[in-house]
């Protein structure tokens, strides 16, 4: 079904169910996000893609990441509401993530109050457990990293904090994190993440390195099918040449 | 041996007939409170003195071990009926009187002693007991929750049988008819989650019972669980009728050992009975129940929370745009109920909507149960009807403050409520009022605080448990929760600064407006609700780094005020440095170093001799 709604002024089309985000994105309205990923499922956690939607009288904050459209409304993604809640939520968020140039990058646009009694956490810290790396590595890899502990102890990490025996290495966290927290070190032969070390596969045809060792025997394992170290642009060479070879004559 | 002299309740003698054999139950409260203060070794000793005793030629007797009471302050309970003699306090060794009292007078040293100094005999004329209304609480302390035919033997599953003559619809209209409301803490209408429930068509459909009751000083669902298990699961077979599901879940958390053992043991008396199982009471319908631990946090009462750890994964809400109802567990169309809201359900199909709604108020219906705490004479379980005021609760049934002090507050709603000061006594208690005046119902925890309590501290107190039990899935919830708790940390320590209420407030503004689920958006009421009606308080600690009540140990110095104190010695005994000295004869004085602050002479000191003053800082 079909909805008209309004967003800040200018009516868009969208169909029930479809997240506001989504919608917003669509006809040109940047609303800014950290947890928001479009292959990740929702979350709604960060608090920072935040809209006012006024119907008739009422007027309520939600999160547009997660909300669903379902009924002809009017939003404003920029009310002085918004601006002044999104601005505490980021400065908060400030305090926790310190070193972190995105995070204060949007203080600085979003105009985020300054807080100087406020404590920051460790100087050096950059992750504002937003939880899309768990969500990656539950979803990409085998759910080596959790989110440990509750309320204001919370934190990512392996089992214990120990090098974790079921990470495969394949770095899928560190490249969903919006902050850059999760170290990764990379050199020709090897791969670190989280506390251990792996050794990387390079391509058999061509050399390029593909990923790690278990990444690979568990891409494999998937599959159900014997680990293939071909990178994808010679396992495509290699299917045409086989190819060629049976109808090229 | 001699006839009994007991009053019986209809005021009739027993007659002259010979033959006649009367049946007496000892009740023994085994509720969790009471079995703390031994009242298994009193129920085993009762019946070993009746065995002794040889009574049951003219005195048929039993014992039956209840549920709680409510009065668990008093425990262990032991009470005789038919006569409806309560005794309090029981010790083992009082058991031989207690059976020797059958054929004689009433042992009136372990009668209640009301606030006038007589003792009261009688269950009901206990003023603790007078004034209420039972509707959830109706069985407890009367059967035997281990058994099935108790519960049948009072109307037990009668309620079900007629709800599997209605039609779904005339059910639920039913349970709307009574206006009942979740008792859980939000207060939704439970006619309407069903009606809503059962227009989504999912591959299948849930019930959940919610028993992870988790607020501070709060049992109301632990003593329903333990003592009436039958009680709440007919409700949830009810509400399973009601929306056509065939599976339900009782989550129940992990330290209601007690809770868990009589509600499993209720399934399987059920399922055995063909009550439930396959073939509900022969009607073709199924329903399978399963008890499932709890988590452990606080947060995992939260329905999202809830039924997340019901499928295995972490205790954290969702969103709730989407609401259970259409996506619960599993994605499927899920109700989910509180324990006390589903022990009123039995008692609404069998009595009908409209006598519910016939108590209370207009907007909340029915009875609540609180669990009244603190400093107050008469602390535990009351179940009176809505829209009772707070001084009744605190005053008539309570009985008042704890050694006569002045009254300060009563902290409603768990974690997440409120403070509410003295003017404001006279509200009444229910849903709507409550959360108007920046407190809530929750689910009916009660903590009473007298002028011995500091308000900084109790909102402090609140807030580190909730930075601990928040699932800090949120930002706003978990960065304020943090910053709050450092703030409040440091103004109780005397290095609060001028603007921290303000930071407080607008941090607690966005916590409110910005947080995922109901524990964020309510975590900042410990500091806004003490904010607004003691904020006097909140900057003497401030700005004259004094703690008014004096509790602060950092801002706080006691001192003995010689010209009152008695010499008694208790605060000797009482205090954990052991730093004061004194002499028979001579007041007693406080060492100039050492003390720890902790205020435990004051709160012995029956002649207010100890003093607590500012802290002078060097």
């Amino acid at each position: 079904m079909s909805l008209n709604i309004s967003i800040d002024g200018k009516t868009c089309t969208c169909e029930s169910g479809e997240f506001l985000l989504e919608v917003a994105r669509r006809n040109g309205f940047y609303i800014p996000t950290l947890c928001a990923h479009e292959s990740l499922s929702e979350q709604g956690c960060c608090r920072v893609c935040i809209v006012e939607i006024v119907s008739g009288e009422r007027s309520q904050i939600v999160v547009s990441c997660v909300y669903p459209v379902e009924r002809a409304i009017e939003v404003l993604t920029n009310s002085e509401k918004v601006k002044a809640l999104r601005g505490m939520t980021l400065a908060l968020l400030q305090k926790l993530a310190p070193a972190s140039s995105l995070i204060a990058g949007m203080c600085k646009a979003y105009g985020a109050p300054e807080l100087p009694r406020l404590e920051a956490r460790a100087d050096d810290d950059t992750c504002i457990l937003c939880g899309l790396c768990v969500k990656a590595c539950a979803q990409l890899g085998t759910g080596a990293i959790a989110a440990v502990n509750r309320g204001i102890e919370k934190k990512i990490a392996t089992p214990y904090d120990q090098p974790s025996a079921t990470c495969i290495g394949c770095a899928s966290c560190a490249q969903v994190c919006p902050t850059g927290s999760i170290v990764v070190k990379q050199d020709a032969q090897e791969r670190s993440i989280w506390g251990r070390t792996f050794t990387l596969l390079a391509c058999d045809r061509c050399g390029v390195i593909l990923d790690t060792t278990e990444a690979v025997a568990y891409a494999a394992t998937l599959r159900d099918a014997p680990p293939e170290h071909l990178c994808p642009d010679c396992r495509k060479q290699q299917v045409a040449q086989a190819f060629v070879g049976v109808y090229g004559k | 041996m001699s006839a009994p002299t007991h009053p019986s309740p209809q005021g009739s003698k027993r007659s002259g007939e010979q033959a006649a054999v009367e049946q007496r139950t000892l009740l023994v409260c085994c509720g969790s409170g009471c079995l703390a203060t031994n009242a298994a070794a009193v129920a085993d000793a009762l019946a070993e003195q009746l065995a002794l005793s040889g009574f049951d030629a003219l005195v048929k007797t039993g014992i039956k071990r209840t549920g709680c009471n409510g009065f668990c302050e008093n425990g262990p309970i032991v009470k005789v009926m038919p006569d409806d003699i309560s005794y309090y306090k029981v010790k083992p060794k009082d058991a031989d009187a207690i059976v020797a009292s059958l054929q004689g007078e009433p042992v009136q040293r372990l009668l209640y002693r009301a606030d006038d100094g007589k003792r009261v005999l009688r269950h009901l004329e206990n003023p603790f007991y007078a004034p209420q209304q039972r509707i959830a609480l109706r069985h407890i302390g009367t059967i035997d929750p281990e058994s099935l035919e108790d519960y049948r033997a009072r109307d037990g599953y009668q309620a079900l049988e007629k709800a599997l003559s209605l039609s779904a619809d005339a059910l639920i209209s039913e349970v709307e008819a009574s206006g009942l409301r979740g008792r859980g803490g939000a207060g939704f209408p439970t006619g309407r989650k069903w009606r809503t429930a059962v227009g989504f068509e999912t591959a299948c459909s849930y019930v959940v019972c919610n028993g992870d009751e988790g607020d501070p000083g709060a049992f109301m669902d632990r003593s329903l669980l333990e003592g009436d298990p039958h009680g709440i699961l007919e409700g949830l077979a009810i509400a399973a009728v009601a929306i056509g599901a065939e599976r339900g879940f009782l989550y129940i958390r992990d330290e209601y050992r007690l809770a868990q053992q009589n509600i499993t043991k209720a399934i399987a008396q059920t399922e055995a009975a063909g009550l439930l199982g396959d073939d509900i009471m022969g009607s073709g319908r199924k329903l399978h129940l399963e008890v499932v631990r709890g988590g452990g946090a606080f947060v995992c009462g939260e329905s999202t929370a809830l039924m997340a750890s019901i499928e295995g994964r972490l205790g954290e809400p969702r969103a709730k745009y989407v609401r259970s109802v259409q996506r619960g567990l599993w994605d499927q169309s899920t109700v989910l109920n509180n324990v006390e809201t589903l022990a009123n359900i039995p008692w609404i199909i069998l009595h009908g909507g409209a006598a519910f709604a016939a108590t209370g108020t207009e907007g909340s219906s029915g009875a609540k149960v609180f669990s009244l705490v603190g400093k107050i004479k008469r602390s535990g379980l009351v179940e009176v009807p809505m829209g009772s005021t707070l001084r009744h609760l605190i005053f008539d049934i309570g009985g008042g403050i704890k050694g006569s002090r002045p009254f300060k507050a009563v902290q409603t709603g768990g974690p997440s409520g409120g403070c509410i000061p003295e003017n404001l006594l006279d509200l009444s208690v229910d849903f709507d009022t409550l959360t108007a005046n920046g407190a809530m119902m929750g689910s009916g925890g009660m903590i009473v605080m007298d002028d011995h309590d500091c308000m900084v501290e109790v909102a402090r107190y609140y807030t580190n448990f909730l930075a601990e039990e928040s699932c800090g899935k949120c930002t706003p919830c978990r960065e304020g929760l943090r910053h709050m708790l450092r703030i409040l940390t440091d103004i109780t320590e005397g290095r609060g600064q001028a603007g921290d209420l303000e930071l407080l407030e607008q941090m607690g503004t966005t916590m409110r407006e910005n947080s995922l689920c109901a524990l964020g958006k309510s975590a900042p009421n410990p500091v806004l609700s003490t904010l607004r009606f003691f904020r006097d308080e909140y900057q003497a600690h401030i700005h004259d780094k004094t703690c008014p009540a004096g509790v602060c140990p950092a801002l706080t110095a006691f001192s003995i005020d010689a010209a009152v104190c008695t010499s008694c010695g208790a605060c000797v005994k009482a205090c954990p440095a052991g730093i004061i000295s004194g002499s028979k004869g001579a007041p007693y004085r406080i060492a100039a170093s050492g003390c720890i602050a902790c205020g435990s002479c004051r709160e012995v000191c029956r002649f207010d001799a100890v003093r607590a003053e500012r802290k002078l800082h060097t």
